[in-house]
C-alpha cells in the first residue's frame, strides 16, 4: 500500500529534499552569524547593552535559520522553509551595523529595516511559502519598497553620521521626514497584512488543526508588534525600547510555534487510529467517506473510484467522476494497491501539507477502499446493463416507427388512391351495370384492406402518440375501452416520447387485460407528473388476483419500463379489483 | 369555390385535385408542405383548404398545425383534415371551441366521391363533417347509467348523422323522412340528453360532442 501523489497536487514539480551536508552547513552558516552578530556587539563603541541586543538579535536569527532548515527538510516542496532561513540571515545583516569600520557598518544600516519587509513577507507566505493573493502580493513589494528604498534615500541624505559612506548631503530634517514616511508606511503595511491573514482564515474551507491556528495567531501578534514598532519609531514614543524588546521576542516565538506545528502533523496521526477502530467495525461503502472526512478533519472530502474495465473514475454509485483540474483549488491524492490504482481522495489543498495524515490514512482505509471500489463498480455494470437494456428497446421502437411509416407512405396512401381511381372509372363506365358492379365490390374489399391495414399499423406503432402526444392518444383508449373509464391527464405539454409510448402500451394492454379478465364494471386512469416521473395508474373494480397468463403482457410492459429505468408495479388481491403503477424518470 | 390541397403523396393530391375539379370546385394550390399550405393560404383567396394530417418534414403534427393555424388566422377559411387514422382526441383538438366550418374524415373517404364533395361544401359554407368512426367510437362509449340508453333507434340513428354534422336535410335524405320528422327527433333527443337546443348546425355539433364525450 502506497500513497502516491501526482505531480500537480504539490504545486509545480515535486522538490527533492537538500542534501543533509547542505542542511548541516546552514546549521553552521547560522551559528557562525550569530556568533560574528555577538562579536560585532560587544566590540562596538556605539552600542548600549551590547549583551542585552546581542541576545535579542539572537534570539531571532538562530531559531528562524535552525527552523527554516527543518521546515525545507521535512517540506522541500514547500519554499517556507527557505523562507525562513533568509529571514534569520537578513536579521544578522541589519547586526552588521553594530561594526566600528564604515563599510560593514554602512551596510548594515542599508539593512536596517528590511527585516520588516521580510517579516512580512514571510507570515503572509505561510504556509508554502508563495504569495497567492494578489493584495499579499501589493503589500509585500511595497514593504520592500518602502525598507529598502526609503531607507536609501535616507541614507543619501545623510542619516547615520560618520560612518554612512553613502551620505551625498546633510540634510537631517529632511531624513527625519523619510524616516517618519518609511516607518509609518511600513506598520500600515504590517496592519493591511493582519487583515489579509484574517481573510484568509475564513475563506480557509475546513477547520484548522489547533496548533497551526497557533502559528497563525503568533504570525498575527507579530505583525502587530511591528506595525507598534514602526509607530513608536516614528513618533518617537519613550517606550520605544521597550517595546522594541517586546517584538523582538514575539517574532522569535514563531518558529517555535511552527516547528510545534510540524511535530503536530505526526501527533494528528492519533487520529488515524480512531479510524483504525472505526473501519474493524467494517462500515457500509457509504459511511466510509465520513470515517475518512472525519480523520483528516476535511468535511469537503469526497471519494472517487478507479473503474479498470471503463477507464474511468466513478462514485460509489458507479456514475462517471472527472478528477479536479490542477488549477481548482482542490487537490486528490491516489490510493494504489498491488500497482493498482484504487481510489482517489480529492480533498482541500491545504491537506497538501500534512502529507504523513494523508498517508497515515490512506494506508488505514486501504482495504476498506477496495470494497467501495467492487461496489462502485458493480453499480457502473449494472448501470450499462441498464443502458443496453434500454438502447435494444429504443432501437425495437425506431425499427418499429419505421416500418409504420412505409406502411402509410406506401401501402395506405396507394390503396386509397387505388381505391379513388376505380371509383372515376365507374363513373365513366355508365353503360354497364355488371362491370361497376364488380368495380364497386373491389373498392369495398378495399376498404376493407385499409381498415385491417390500420390495425396493423396500429399494432406496431401508434403513430398518434409520436404526432400528437399521449394525452391525445389516450382519449381513444378510454373511448374504446371495455368499461366506462375516469381518465384524468395532469401532464403537460410533450414528453420524451419513448415515456409517452411506454405509458401508452401500459394502459393499452391495462385497459384490455381488464377486458379479458377483470370483470370489472369501470376503472381510472390517471396520469400525471410527480417529483420528475411520469406516473400512470390504471385501477378497476374486477376481482383481482390476476392469473400468470395475464402475467406474460405484464412481463412485456415492466421489461418496457424498467428499460426506461422506470419500475411497474401490480396489487391484485382476490376480490380487491387490480391497480397497475408504472413510474418512469421523466429526464 | 376556391380549394387548397396539401398532401405530400403526388399521386393522392392530383387525385383528390382531379375528383373536385372534376365536381365543380376551383383547386388553387396544390401544397406538399405545411409551410407552403400556410403561405399559400395567406395569399390566394381560398374558401377551403384541404389538409393531410401528417406532412414533412417530421410527418408528425405539421398538418394538424397548419390546420389549426389557418383556423385561427382566417375564421373564414373552412379547413378540412384527412388523415389515415382518426383519434377521438384530435377532433376534440380540432373543434377545441367551434364546430364551424372544420372537417376531420379518414382519408379512405375521399373515395366516396358525392359524400366527400358533399363534405366540402358544407365545410365551405361553415357546416362541419366528422368521420363517422369518431361519432361511432363516442356513441358506443361504455358509460354509467347511460342516458343514450333512452333513445329510440330512429333517435340514435339522427344523433349518429346530426354528430358528424350533417343539416337536417341531409339527415332526412339519409334516412328518408321528411325534414319535419327530422326536426321532432332532434328536438327530442336535445330533451332526453337534457342538452339546450341551439340555433345553428355546427354549434349543435359541438354540444353532442361535448356530451357525448364526458
Amino acid at each position: 500500500m502506497a500513497a502516491s501523489v501526482p505531480p500537480w497536487s504539490a504545486g509545480p514539480g515535486v522538490a527533492r529534499a537538500p542534501e543533509l551536508p547542505v542542511l548541516w552547513a546552514g546549521a553552521l552558516a547560522g551559528c557562525a552569524a550569530a556568533a560574528v552578530s555577538v562579536q560585532l556587539a560587544l566590540a562596538s563603541d556605539h552600542v548600549a547593552e551590547p549583551g542585552l541586543q546581542a541576545a535579542l538579535l539572537d534570539w531571532i536569527t538562530l531559531p528562524y535559520v535552525l527552523a527554516g532548515l527543518v521546515a525545507w527538510w521535512r517540506r522541500p516542496d514547500s519554499r517556507f522553509g527557505p523562507l525562513m532561513v533568509t529571514a534569520g540571515f537578513v536579521m544578522f545583516l541589519s547586526s552588521l551595523q553594530w561594526a566600528n569600520a564604515p563599510a560593514p557598518s554602512t551596510l548594515g544600516l542599508a539593512f536596517d529595516l528590511l527585516p520588516v519587509a521580510v517579516f512580512v513577507h514571510l507570515f503572509l507566505a505561510f504556509p508554502d511559502g508563495r504569495l497567492t493573493s494578489r493584495p499579499a502580493r501589493v503589500v509585500v513589494g511595497a514593504g520592500y519598497a518602502a525598507a529598502v528604498g526609503l531607507q536609501f534615500v535616507k541614507m543619501l541624505l545623510g542619516v547615520g553620521g560618520p560612518d554612512n559612506l553613502l551620505a551625498a548631503v546633510a540634510e537631517p530634517a529632511a531624513a527625519d521626514i523619510v524616516q517618519d514616511v518609511q516607518l509609518i508606511t511600513l506598520a500600515a503595511l504590517a496592519l493591511t497584512g493582519i487583515l489579509l491573514l484574517a481573510v484568509r482564515r475564513r475563506r480557509f474551507g475546513r477547520p484548522l488543526r489547533r496548533s497551526i491556528s497557533l502559528l497563525v495567531d503568533s504570525f498575527a501578534l507579530g505583525l502587530v508588534m511591528i506595525a507598534a514598532l514602526m509607530l513608536a519609531g516614528a513618533f518617537e514614543l519613550p517606550a520605544f525600547e521597550t517595546i522594541r524588546r517586546v517584538t523582538f521576542g514575539v517574532i522569535g516565538v514563531a518558529p517555535v510555534a511552527f516547528l510545534i506545528g510540524l511535530m503536530d502533523a505526526r501527533l494528528a496521526r492519533s487520529g488515524v487510529g480512531v479510524l483504525f477502530v472505526e473501519l474493524q467495525a467494517d462500515p457500509p461503502p457509504g459511511a466510509l467517506r465520513d470515517a475518512l472526512a472525519r480523520a483528516l478533519r476535511d468535511e469537503s472530502l469526497t471519494l472517487a473510484y478507479w473503474l479498470p474495465e471503463f477507464e474511468r473514475w466513478a462514485d460509489l454509485d458507479g456514475r462517471p467522476v472527472e478528477l479536479p483540474a490542477p488549477d481548482s483549488g482542490r487537490a486528490t491524492t491516489l490510493i494504489d494497491l498491488n500497482g493498482a490504482h484504487v481510489a482517489a481522495l480529492l480533498h482541500h489543498r491545504s491537506l497538501d501539507d500534512e502529507r504523513e495524515l494523508l498517508d497515515a490514512v490512506s494506508a488505514a482505509a486501504g482495504m476498506a477502499l477496495e470494497n467501495g471500489r467492487l461496489h462502485a463498480e458493480l453499480k457502473a455494470r449494472l448501470e450499462e446493463l441498464r443502458g443496453s437494456r434500454s438502447r435494444v428497446i429504443e432501437a425495437g421502437q425506431k425499427e418499429r416507427q419505421r416500418l409504420e411509416r412505409n406502411l402509410h407512405d406506401g401501402a395506405q396512401q396507394r390503396l386509397v388512391a387505388l381505391s379513388l381511381d376505380l371509383r372515376l372509372l365507374e363513373a365513366r363506365l355508365s353503360g354497364d351495370p355488371d362491370a361497376r358492379a364488380g368495380l364497386d365490390q373491389a373498392r369495398q374489399e378495399i376498404a376493407l384492406s385499409l381498415e385491417e391495414l390500420r390495425a396493423v399499423a396500429r399494432g406496431i406503432h401508434p403513430a398518434v402518440v409520436t404526432g400528437h402526444g399521449l394525452a391525445v392518444a389516450v382519449e381513444s383508449l378510454a373511448a374504446r375501452a371495455p368499461v366506462p373509464v375516469r381518465l384524468t391527464v395532469a401532464v403537460d405539454g410533450r414528453l420524451p416520447e419513448r415515456l409517452e409510448v411506454a405509458a401508452y402500451y401500459v394502459i393499452c394492454e391495462s385497459l384490455a387485460n381488464i377486458g379479458k379478465h377483470a370483470h370489472a364494471t369501470s376503472a381510472t386512469v390517471d396520469i400525471a407528473r410527480k417529483k420528475g416521473d411520469l406516473v400512470v395508474e390504471i385501477v378497476d373494480d374486477g376481482i383481482g388476483g390476476a392469473d400468470s397468463e395475464r402475467g406474460t403482457g405484464l412481463r412485456g410492459l415492466a421489461d418496457r419500463v424498467e428499460g426506461l429505468g422506470g419500475r411497474l408495479r401490480v396489487w391484485t388481491p382476490r376480490g380487491g379489483g387490480t391497480r397497475v403503477r408504472a413510474e418512469m424518470p421523466c429526464d | 369555390m376556391r380549394l387548397a390541397i396539401a398532401e405530400d403523396s403526388v399521386l393522392l393530391r392530383e387525385g383528390v385535385a382531379r375528383l373536385l375539379g372534376d365536381a365543380g370546385f376551383d383547386v388553387v394550390a396544390q401544397c406538399g408542405t405545411a409551410e407552403e399550405l400556410l403561405l399559400k393560404a395567406n395569399s390566394y383567396e381560398i374558401d377551403v383548404a384541404i389538409v393531410d394530417i401528417r406532412l414533412p418534414p417530421t410527418h408528425n403534427d405539421e398538418g394538424l398545425r397548419a390546420a389549426l393555424e389557418i383556423r385561427a388566422n382566417h375564421p373564414d377559411v373552412g379547413v378540412l383534415v384527412l388523415s389515415q387514422y382518426v383519434e377521438v382526441g384530435l377532433a376534440m383538438k380540432l373543434l377545441a371551441d367551434s364546430a364551424e366550418g372544420v372537417g376531420y374524415l379518414l382519408k379512405d373517404r375521399i373515395s366516396d366521391v358525392e359524400q366527400f364533395v358533399a363534405a366540402v361544401r358544407r365545410v365551405a359554407a361553415g357546416g362541419s363533417a366528422l368521420d363517422p368512426i369518431i361519432v361511432s367510437t363516442l356513441l358506443a362509449r361504455r358509460r354509467d347509467d347511460d342516458p343514450l340508453a333512452a333513445l329510440t333507434p330512429r333517435e340514435h340513428d339522427v344523433l349518429e348523422l346530426m354528430a358528424t354534422g350533417s343539416s337536417n336535410q341531409g339527415i332526412a335524405d339519409a334516412l328518408v323522412i321528411t325534414l319535419r320528422a327530422v326536426e321532432k327527433y332532434v328536438s327530442s333527443i336535445f330533451g332526453k340528453l337534457g342538452l339546450p337546443s341551439t340555433g345553428s348546425e355546427s354549434r349543435r355539433v359541438l354540444a353532442v360532442l361535448m356530451f357525448l364525450r364526458s
